[in-house]
């Protein structure tokens, strides 16, 4: 997904599309070559991306990738969607955030659909200490707490929105 | 964003669907040249929990104040029951608070030299009941919050858990209408704090009571049935009250802010 | 760093600021005090050395009189021209009292003998005869009365006024009549002087004055000193705050030792200079208060240079001191101070000093009095000393107990809160009403001594018909040829009688006469004349002629009205054929009657001593004055406490600020903290008042019941008056504090979080 997204930023050719992606999210762990291109395959196979012409010199790495449409509206239901508010949910929301800045979209609403996910979860997890027993009081408070830890950095992260924008956009 | 949908699937079984028993309109506040509230709005269901967030400055503070007729708002609207706040007059207002309102505070408001059942007979004796029987009242309330035993210490000879829970019971013991608690366990470990929400959620349950709560910890708000959020003066995050998101939800809708 | 000091203090925050202004304002009432007191000691001197020549001219031969300080010094008179005239003339000097509506006027009839008789002070010449000098009051009187009550006694015309270096003060009534040699030569107890004792002082005058303002001193003192030290704890919390986050900085305690200083300084040099405006911008009106009995010229109230400048450098520098000595045995950690601990309650053995005083003065009343003066003033001060430091010491468990009491029965919301308040921290509430007790306590014990005293001196004598009575004392002329000669009477025409009886008011008139030679009597009287007059006693039955007894004033109380005159077996004819010595007219007391009944027996009987009713002692006046200056007393005492009072309230407010402001926003009304503050400050003033006087009252009729055999009588209602004005000048002070309570606890103070 973060590739489609990358790619709907501007056409690029796979050497570049690694590359970008090491840069915003690799972070120690970069992809492999053969991970993109069998991605941009599965995703030309599905119709979201279309390959250009090739380059004298054939091979895939050649190749010129563009997004369709399909793969634009792909990109939008999944920055769109909000993710299970589950703990360790930093990486997903990272990427969301950093496209969503890529792509001139309006990040500060989707942090602000996230918190209110996470909330609705904390309620429950609260309702259910109310009503469970004393295990489902363990259990509810270690989810509560990293719920908690998320949303501490949601704060963050909207209250830094304008510096990341320009971090990004360089 | 809209918020019809963030309310679907949430249930609370207590909620009276009456509709709302407090409501700000576009209420503006400034201190001096610096603005608090810039057209802040919320309505409040009767006998729910509404948490208020928001970071440090956003106005939430002041936001309960006008919404409890403690501040007048420069601009907008409060309404309690239909009736309006911000056009009341100080002694009309003060009074109203006595009778229908109920307070907590984060830390402080025990009167250090009165004893705990007398504090917490406090707003009893304003509203002019007799001693006896106010005291009678206030003590009924110390068990129930877990504290036998402590009618005769005064605030400087409990921990301070134990303090929270005798000014929740005094901002119970009148059976108000709304209780506005303002950070509540702002100044508590986690457990203490999580004691006092657990019976003050409880209790309003019990009783009816409507709870403004304001608060910045999200695992306090998520003991409220809602939440809404104050940014730079104004309410971004509105879930309008349930009953509405109901209507909403049937089509005939509210936007939120 | 003292002008990074000054920096400070004057920039520390309206906390600060107010600390320092209330401070300030301490100081100036108790420098304002003390320069009252300073300079009416030595307007005491200054008065009394401008009166002397009264009583002190023609004493004992004229030139020599103790001065005040008992060096003897002999001065002749500035006034007569120099050099020219090597010898004074002699004159003929009469000296006496008169007075008009118990006012009293001294009276000097002079002669010159010569063209250079020595002049008194406050004129340029000697009146002649049928001329007089008189006092400025003196003239504005004799201009307002109808002649026949007063000016008529002095013949001729007012020919000018005599000037402030005769007048004790600016009220006295002084005048010089001019008369023949021939008049004043043959009156009984004229004397011929050579000079006039200027710049002496009366007998006896000084100490007893001094004692009494000594005590003046000590009981308004002390409220101020009390005032001081509560000012300086105010806000003490966030100055100890200030001063650990100094040392936090890096400060040395010496540095901040400094600070204290200066601040402590700042107060003091702002207080003496406003004590000072104080003092003079007051000065005539302290003039008018009857220290000595008599008010002082404004220009009596005067410092000496010594004294002014040892009062505007000593305090300042005495402040400074003490600031330093006390910041150095706290030392102010860079943490600050550890958590305020709950002070220890009072303990019940504290009544015991008072009990214990209560307890000696019943013993004496109940064993009688020691035998020996010596005895019996250690008996009364000790006791009343120990009274009052018991009242003191008992203070803060009477405090506690009674609010206690108060507490558990407190129905409304502000008598539970004001009554748990005083439960909690007795001490702090009764240090500030302390100082009341000293004021309170001491001049009740003048009060009730004195007004009993004298209701009882009335009593004593012919009761409330002892106002009634004038008597005149009738000496006939002396005998120029042998003055040793005892003088004789008088005759007392028909014509003056018939005048006396035809005054509206006089119910009659009793004549006494000079007994025959061999008599025992000292006086006889016709027993006809005396029935007409009841109150003087009676004859007994059958008797025409009686012995009689002249003096007023009786020894044993109740026994002149139902005295029985022993019978003298004289006729009535024969008597009434005998010399004068004395008229007694019944009157009504209205002031005409009296002073018109004075002014025919002055006129008819010329340079004798003046008619007198019970009621002319002039020790009575002083001792009114002085009961008057004990009720002035607890009028400024009153306030003094109230204004530690005050600041001891807004002291307590700021404590108490978030629970009070929040009670607020739960909807307390702003009627309820004044409430509560009222009752926090009135109670514990009106009770500790109240039992303070109380028990003045009771150390004043144990002293009187012991000592003199008398009942205390209840105060006049002056004494109620200055009571309650200064209770309700409290209360004012009290009551001012209100607004401050209102922006104390507003809104905002719930905010700062």
């Amino acid at each position: 997904m973060t590739l489609l997204g990358l790619l709907e930023r501007k056409p690029s050719y796979g050497y570049d599309l690694k590359r970008d992606y090491d840069g915003f999210f690799g972070r120690g762990k970069p992809l492999q070559f053969g991970q993109v291109y069998a991605t941009l395959a599965r995703l030309a196979r599905d119709g979201k991306v279309a390959a250009g012409d090739s380059e004298p010199g054939g091979g895939p790495d050649r190749k010129r990738y563009f997004i369709t449409e399909a793969g634009v509206a792909e990109v939008d239901a999944w920055l769109a969607e909000t993710a299970e508010p589950e703990p360790h949910l930093q990486a997903v929301l990272f990427t969301k955030v950093i496209l969503a800045l890529l792509l001139g979209r309006p990040a500060e609403s989707y942090l602000d659909a996230q918190r209110a996910a996470h909330l609705r979860r904390m309620r429950e997890l609260t309702a259910l200490k109310r009503e469970g027993g004393p295990l489902d009081t363990y259990l509810a408070d270690y989810g509560l707490f990293h719920l908690e830890a998320d949303l501490r950095w949601i704060d963050m992260t909207a209250a830094r929105l304008d510096k990341l924008a320009e971090e990004v956009r360089r | 964003m809209n918020g019809a949908g963030m309310n679907e699937g949430y249930v609370n079984e207590n909620f009276v669907n009456e509709g709302c028993v407090l409501e700000a309109r576009e209420i503006v506040k400034s201190f001096g040249s610096t603005p608090a509230l810039r057209g802040a709005s919320v309505a409040v269901g009767r006998g729910e929990i509404l948490a208020v967030m928001g970071p440090s400055g956003s106005g939430k503070s002041t936001l309960l104040h006008c919404l409890a007729g403690i501040l007048v708002p420069d601009g907008g609207q409060v309404l309690f029951g239909g009736q309006r706040l911000d056009t009341m007059k100080e002694n009309p207002r003060s009074a109203l608070r006595r009778d229908k309102f109920g307070f907590v505070f984060q830390f402080g408001q025990l009167v250090p030299e009165l004893t705990a059942e007398e504090n917490v007979a406090l707003p009893l004796l304003l509203a002019g009941a007799r001693r006896a029987e106010a005291v009678r009242k206030a003590r009924a309330w110390f068990p129930r919050l877990g504290l036998d035993g402590l009618e005769r210490n005064r605030s400087g000879e409990m921990s301070g858990g134990e303090a929270q829970r005798v000014a929740l019971a005094r901002g119970l013991v009148a059976d108000p209408e709304v209780l506005f608690a303002d950070e509540p366990t702002g100044s508590l470990d986690s457990l203490a704090g999580e004691r006092v929400m657990d019976l003050l959620t409880t209790a309003a349950r019990d009783q009816g009571t409507t709870v403004v709560l304001v608060t910045h910890e999200p695992r306090v708000a998520a003991y409220a049935d809602r939440e809404i959020i104050v940014r730079d003066g104004v309410v971004t995050t509105t879930p309008a009250a349930p009953a509405a998101a109901a209507a909403a939800a049937s089509g005939t809708g509210r936007g939120g802010s | 760093m003292i002008r990074l000091a000054v920096r400070l203090t004057l920039n520390g925050g309206r906390e600060a600021v107010t600390r320092l202004v209330i401070t300030a304002v301490a100081v100036a009432l108790g420098v304002g005090l003390l320069l009252a007191v300073l300079a009416a000691d030595n307007a005491i001197g200054v008065q009394n050395l401008r009166t002397g020549w009264f009583q002190a001219t023609g004493s004992t031969g004229s030139n020599v009189t103790r001065s005040i300080n008992g060096t003897s010094r002999t001065q002749v008179s500035s006034r007569t021209p120099p050099a020219s005239a090597p010898k004074a003339s002699p004159e003929w000097w009469l000296s006496s009292y008169d007075e008009y509506n118990n006012q009293q006027i001294e009276r000097v009839d002079v002669a010159a003998l010569g063209p250079h008789a020595p002049v008194p002070p406050g004129i340029t010449r000697l009146p002649g005869p049928g001329q007089y000098y008189a006092s400025p009051a003196l003239a504005a009187l004799l201009r307002s009365v109808p002649a026949g009550q007063l000016a008529d006694r002095y013949p001729g015309r007012l020919i000018g006024t005599i000037g402030p270096a005769a007048l004790q003060s600016p009220g006295s009534l002084v005048i010089f009549v001019g008369r023949t040699p021939a008049q004043v030569a043959r009156a009984p107890g004229a004397v011929r002087v050579t000079s006039i004792a200027i710049g002496f002082a009366p007998p006896d005058s000084g100490e007893g004055i001094a004692a009494v303002l000594g005590i003046v001193a000590i009981a308004l003192l002390f409220p101020v000193l009390v005032f001081i030290s509560t000012a300086t704890r105010l806000a003490a919390a966030r100055r100890e705050q200030r001063f650990a986050a100094m040392r936090l900085a890096g400060a040395t305690p010496r540095q901040v030792s400094v600070v204290a200083t200066v601040e402590a300084a700042i107060a003091a040099i702002a207080g003496t200079a406003a004590g000072f405006a104080l003092f003079f911008g007051f000065r005539s009106e302290l003039a008018r208060i009857p220290f000595s009995g008599q008010p002082f010229f404004p220009d009596d109230l005067r410092l000496s240079l010594p004294t002014i400048v040892v009062v505007a450098l000593g305090i300042p520098v005495a402040a400074a001191v003490v600031a330093h000595v006390a910041l150095r045995r706290v030392r102010i950690s860079p943490l600050g101070t550890a958590r305020r601990v709950r002070a220890r309650r009072p303990s019940a053995w504290r009544t015991l000093p008072l009990l214990a005083g209560i307890g000696e003065l019943i013993y004496f009343t109940a064993v009688g009095h020691p035998t020996t003066v010596k005895g019996q003033l250690w008996a009364y001060l000790g006791g009343g000393a120990l009274t009052v430091a018991g009242l003191v010491i008992a203070g803060p468990w009477l405090t506690m107990a009674g609010s206690a009491l108060l507490a558990g029965r407190a129905s409304r919301p502000a008598g539970l809160l004001a009554a748990r308040r005083l439960a909690d921290d007795p001490k702090g509430a009764f240090r500030a009403i302390s100082g009341l007790i000293l004021a309170v306590f001491t001049a009740t014990v003048a009060v009730g001594i004195i007004s009993s005293m004298t209701e009882n001196h009335a009593l004593q004598t012919f009761g409330a018909a002892g106002r009634h009575i004038l008597i005149a004392g009738l000496t006939g002329p002396r005998n120029l040829q042998d003055p040793n000669a005892a003088p004789g009477g008088v005759t007392v025409p028909a014509s003056v009688t018939g005048r006396l009886l035809a005054v509206p008011g006089v119910s009659s008139v009793v004549v006494s006469h000079v007994p025959p030679a061999g008599t025992t009597a000292d006086n006889l009287v016709d027993c006809g004349q005396l029935a007409r007059l009841p109150v003087l006693g009676s004859c007994a039955p059958g008797a025409s002629v009686a012995a009689f007894d002249l003096q007023p004033v009786g020894s044993t109380p109740g026994t002149r009205r139902t005295r029985v005159w022993p019978t003298v077996s004289i006729s009535a004819a024969r008597v009434d054929r005998l010399p004068a010595s004395g008229l007694l007219v019944g009157t009504n007391g209205a002031t005409a009657t009296l002073e018109q009944a004075r002014t025919i027996i002055e006129t008819s009987f010329p340079l004798q001593a003046s008619p007198v009713t019970v009621f002319d002692s002039q020790g009575q006046q002083l001792l009114a004055a002085w009961e008057q200056l004990a009720e002035v007393v607890i009028l400024a005492g009153l306030p003094i406490a109230g204004c530690s009072l005050a600041v001891g309230v807004i002291a307590g407010l700021t404590d108490r600020k978030r629970p009070f402001s929040l009670l607020r926003l739960a909807g307390a009304p702003v009627g309820l903290l004044r409430r509560v503050v009222a009752l926090e400050s009135s109670v514990p003033l009106l009770a500790v008042a109240i039992v303070s006087a109380a028990l003045g009252l009771l150390v004043a009729e144990l002293f009187l019941n012991s000592q003199l055999g008398l009942n205390l009588r209840p105060p006049g209602p002056a004494y109620y008056g200055y009571v309650a004005g200064g209770v309700l000048l409290t209360l004012g002070i009290i009551a001012a504090t209100f607004p401050l309570l209102s922006r104390v606890t507003g809104p905002e103070a719930a905010r700062s979080e």
